[in-house]
Parts: C-alpha cells; structure tokens; sequence
C-alpha cells in the first residue's frame, strides 16, 4: 500500500470525433440545424419589419439555388433529429408498464416518431389546402 | 453510514426544459415548415408563389395567434439548438465555458427579446 | 518413437502494465499465451499470471458475470474478462488495458474508491414510508411495481458504464450512470419513501446535470440494466422540481 500511486491516462482529445461517440455527436449538430432553420425564419421576421422592399429581398433569396440548397439539407437535418429524438425521448421516461411487463423503450420510439410523422403531415396537408 | 454532501442546484434545468420544448416543436413540425416555407413556396411547387407574399407574411405576423407561433418555434429553435451547440462546443473544448455560454445561450436569449420586439413593432 | 508435436494455437495478448513503484507511466507488454476455442479473456489473463509473469494484477472472483470484477478494457471496449471469449475477438493481437477514466493503480487494477462513495451518498437502503415492524407482515408488491425497477436493481457494480461515459471522463466528480442506477433501483420501489430524499443529493452540475444523453453507458452494462434510463428520468424529476419545490408542504430547499 505504501507504493501506491494511481496514474491518470488523459482522455483522447478528440473522443467526441471517434465510434462510438461520432454519432451521438452527429445527433447534437443536428440539433444545431434546427436553430439555422430558426435563424432563417429570424432574418424572414426582420425583413418583413423592415418593409416590402426588404421582405421581397428575402423572397428572392428564399428563391435562390443556394437557399434551396441548404432548405434540403436543413431538411435531412432535421430528419435525423426527429428520429434520433425518439430514440432518447424514452431515456427521460419512467419505465411504462403493461400487464405487469415493462414496455420496451424502442415501442415508445417507433409510436413517437409514428405520431411526429402525423403532425409533419397533417401540417403540410393542411397549408396546401388553406393555400388552394 | 454516509451523509449526502448537498450540492449547490444547478440552474440547468431551465435551459434543458427550453432545450426539450424546442426539440419537440421542432421534431413534431420541422419537417414540415421547412418544406413549406423553405422549399415548396420558393418554387410554387403545391402551393402558389403568392403563398409566401408580403402582404401573406404581414397578415400572419399581425395576428396574435401567427405572433405567438413565430414567437415560439424561432424563439424556442434557437434554445434547442443553442444547448446542443453549447454541449458539443464544452465537448470539442473550444473554449472558455462563459465564452461559449454567451455565445450560444447570450445568441438565443437576444433573438428571443429581437423576436419579440418586431412581433411588436409590426403591430396588429 | 517421438511423439509428432502437436501445434499449440497461441493468442497474442498486448496488456497495459504500471507498477507504481518502478515505471514512471504505463506501457504495454507482450505475451503469446496457448489458447482453445472456449477459453475467455480471464483464462488468459489467469493462464498467464500462472504460467507466464506472477507479478501480471487484475481482478476477478465468479468467472461468471455476477460479480463485477473483471472489468477492463478489451481492444478498446469495456467489457467483462470472464463474458468475453477469445473466438468472439477478431483474428490478431488482443489489446487489454484497465478500465477508462479511472485512475490506474496497478496493471489492471483501477481505483474504485470514489464509486463506492457515490454509490454510499444516496441512501441506498429502502426507507419505509411509515414505521413498519416484523408483526406488520411483509410487504407486498405486485409484479407490474416489481417491474417498475427490476433492471435497475441487477446493477453489479462493474463500472463498465463509467469507462463508457465520456462525460464521467471529463468530470470525474459526477455522480455517473451506475450510482444513478441504485438511486432509482430505490426511488422506483414501491416499499419505498425516500424519493424526495434521493432526488436531492443530485441537483447539481455533478449530479444528472452532467450527463447530455450520449447513451453508450447502457449499451455496454452487461446486465442491461439501462443505467442511461435511470439518469435522464432524474434530469425530468430534478428540472421539475427545479420549479415546483416552492409548493411543496416541507418548503425549498
């Protein structure tokens, strides 16, 4: 006992980068994606405070290749963060039980992401048909 | 035996309840305001280019109900996505911990007061 | 008439060795040890402390992943020695090293003192919501309260999870998926009535809020007791309680 001394082996720098925690750091960009999405939303607002001229500026980037562009990246962005959003929504749930067994948490996920599917739908079906 | 050492309350939970709003506002209807708004107006694809007009947008922004859903996904969007940035930046070490807090959750709370501000001055 | 040699299969075992009183780091060695098909991680290691270097330390007690000893590092993986079976391992050198983001004392061996402390500080015994003697009778519980904490209480304490937690990594005070494990084991018991008491030991950044859901700690736990689960529900109780304690009978604390 008198010889010991515990040595500490530093963490890898750049573990966030390597499997397997690469892709619970994908998950946390794609979290970043929904507040570009927002911020796209923000420079709409803005532009429209300002006035029509302004407004039709933001339109005609709106219509831009490179906006559309990074629409259908926000797009598979966001994707990825609705599904992997169900995957630990059950983690932050006590555990659900039925007939005295424990509901598995992939039954919550795939219910859940079911459920986002059908709000995503409904609101999209919904502003074609007030649209028309 | 052993006594529990009581640590200081972290103030955490408000910005990870604000962080979970905005992750299911925006997992339930991400996808599709971006579609909306993002890709099928720009192109008049499904819907009329005149979908996305001023005179459109300044109707909705005027309605208290349109105020309140601007308010609430960019506002809650940007918390969502300003504790994901603030997590993976602590992670990646990029820097000094109240750098990066103002950087990110300083980002969200001005954009929350901005938004709200306009809503406002845009009137009814 | 001599005996036609019969080939022996040898595995090539590279274990991180430190022995506090003559190296000044840890550094790997070498040994080829002769293995069969069935032969786990730890027979290995015993093969080799028997035959090979004496002076070779790692822990291990049931053989039979019930005990939790045997944890380490297995080509990059904690995993247990005992579960872990040389034909499972892909053809080459297998890497051994002690479990990550835990101090090294010697060889295999980690300091496992701070977790016992962690695992002391949250009242890990059932507190009974009202005083009950032996003339009450026992308690019963049905089988869908028994499931409400089940998995949590098959924990055995092999600190897989923590070497999994890079955020155990980085801050070595949080409190970690395992000790949260047997917090909720209790707080998820029906006989139970120290919830309030539990919840409160881990409010803080060292408590649930330095966990940001990477989840890995679930995907190692050998006894999938879903430690990942028993975290992330708290950060829900603590954040509600975060606002709500003003309105509870005995006052905030």
């Amino acid at each position: 006992m008198s010889e010991r001394r515990p040595y500490r082996r530093p963490m890898q720098p750049h573990w966030w980068a390597n499997p397997p925690y690469r892709a619970y750091t994908l998950r946390e960009l794609s979290g970043v994606a929904v507040a570009i999405y927002g911020a796209v939303l923000f420079a709409g607002l803005i532009s429209l405070a300002r006035g029509p001229e302004s407004f039709d500026a933001y339109l005609g980037f709106l219509r831009s290749p490179l906006s559309l562009l990074l629409h259908l990246l926000l797009l598979a962005a966001v994707l990825f963060h609705v599904v992997t959003w169900f995957q630990t929504l059950p983690k932050t749930m006590p555990k659900v039980i039925v007939d005295g067994k424990q509901v598995p948490p992939q039954t919550i996920t795939q219910i859940a992401t079911l459920a986002a599917g059908a709000c995503s739908l409904i609101l999209l079906l919904f502003t074609l048909w007030v649209a028309r | 035996m052993s006594e529990a050492v009581q640590e200081k309350r972290s103030i955490s939970p408000i910005f990870w309840l604000l962080f979970g709003a905005g992750g299911m506002v925006s997992a339930l209807f991400g996808p599709a305001l971006i579609l909306i708004t993002g890709l099928l107006a720009p192109t008049g694809t499904g819907l009329p280019e005149s979908f996305e007009s001023y005179g459109h947008a300044l109707a909705f922004a005027q309605n208290p109900l349109g105020k309140l859903i601007l308010l609430a996904v960019i506002s809650l969007f940007f918390w969502h996505g300003a504790e994901r940035l603030f997590l993976t930046l602590k992670d990646m070490k990029a820097g000094p911990l109240l750098v990066l807090k103002l950087g990110t959750y300083g980002v969200a709370a001005l954009v929350t007061l901005a938004t709200f501000a306009l809503l406002l001055s845009i009137g009814f | 008439m001599p005996e036609a040699a019969i080939a022996e299969k040898t595995v090539e075992l590279r274990i991180l060795r430190y022995r506090p009183a003559s190296d000044a780091e840890p550094s790997f060695g070498s040994f080829e040890v002769p293995c069969t098909d069935d032969m786990s991680v730890l027979q290995a290691l015993q093969t080799i402390k028997d035959t090979l270097d004496g002076t070779l330390s790692f822990r291990w007690s049931c053989r039979m992943a019930v005990c939790g000893s045997c944890g380490m590092m297995i080509n990059g993986k904690p995993r247990l020695a005992c579960n872990s079976f040389l034909r499972h391992l892909p053809p080459g050198p297998v890497t051994i090293e002690p479990l990550n983001n835990f101090p090294i004392e010697r060889d295999l061996v980690v300091t496992v003192g701070d977790f016992v402390k962690k695992i002391e500080s949250i009242y890990p015994y059932i507190i009974p919501k009202e005083p009950k003697t032996v003339a009450d009778g026992p308690y019963l519980q049905t089988p869908a309260q028994l499931a409400a904490y089940e998995s949590f209480s098959d924990c055995i304490n092999c600190m897989l999870c923590y070497a999994a937690c890079p955020q155990f990594g980085e801050n070595p005070n949080f409190i970690g998926p395992g000790a949260m494990a047997l917090l909720q084991r209790y707080n998820g018991d029906s006989r139970d009535g120290g919830q309030q008491k539990r919840l409160d030991t881990i409010h803080g950044e060292d408590g649930v809020w330095s966990c940001t859901a990477v989840g890995i700690c679930s995907e190692v736990c050998p006894k999938h007791v879903d430690p990942a689960n028993a975290v992330n529900q708290n950060k829900t109780n603590s954040a509600f309680d975060f606002f709500l304690r003003f309105l509870r009978p005995g006052g905030a604390r």
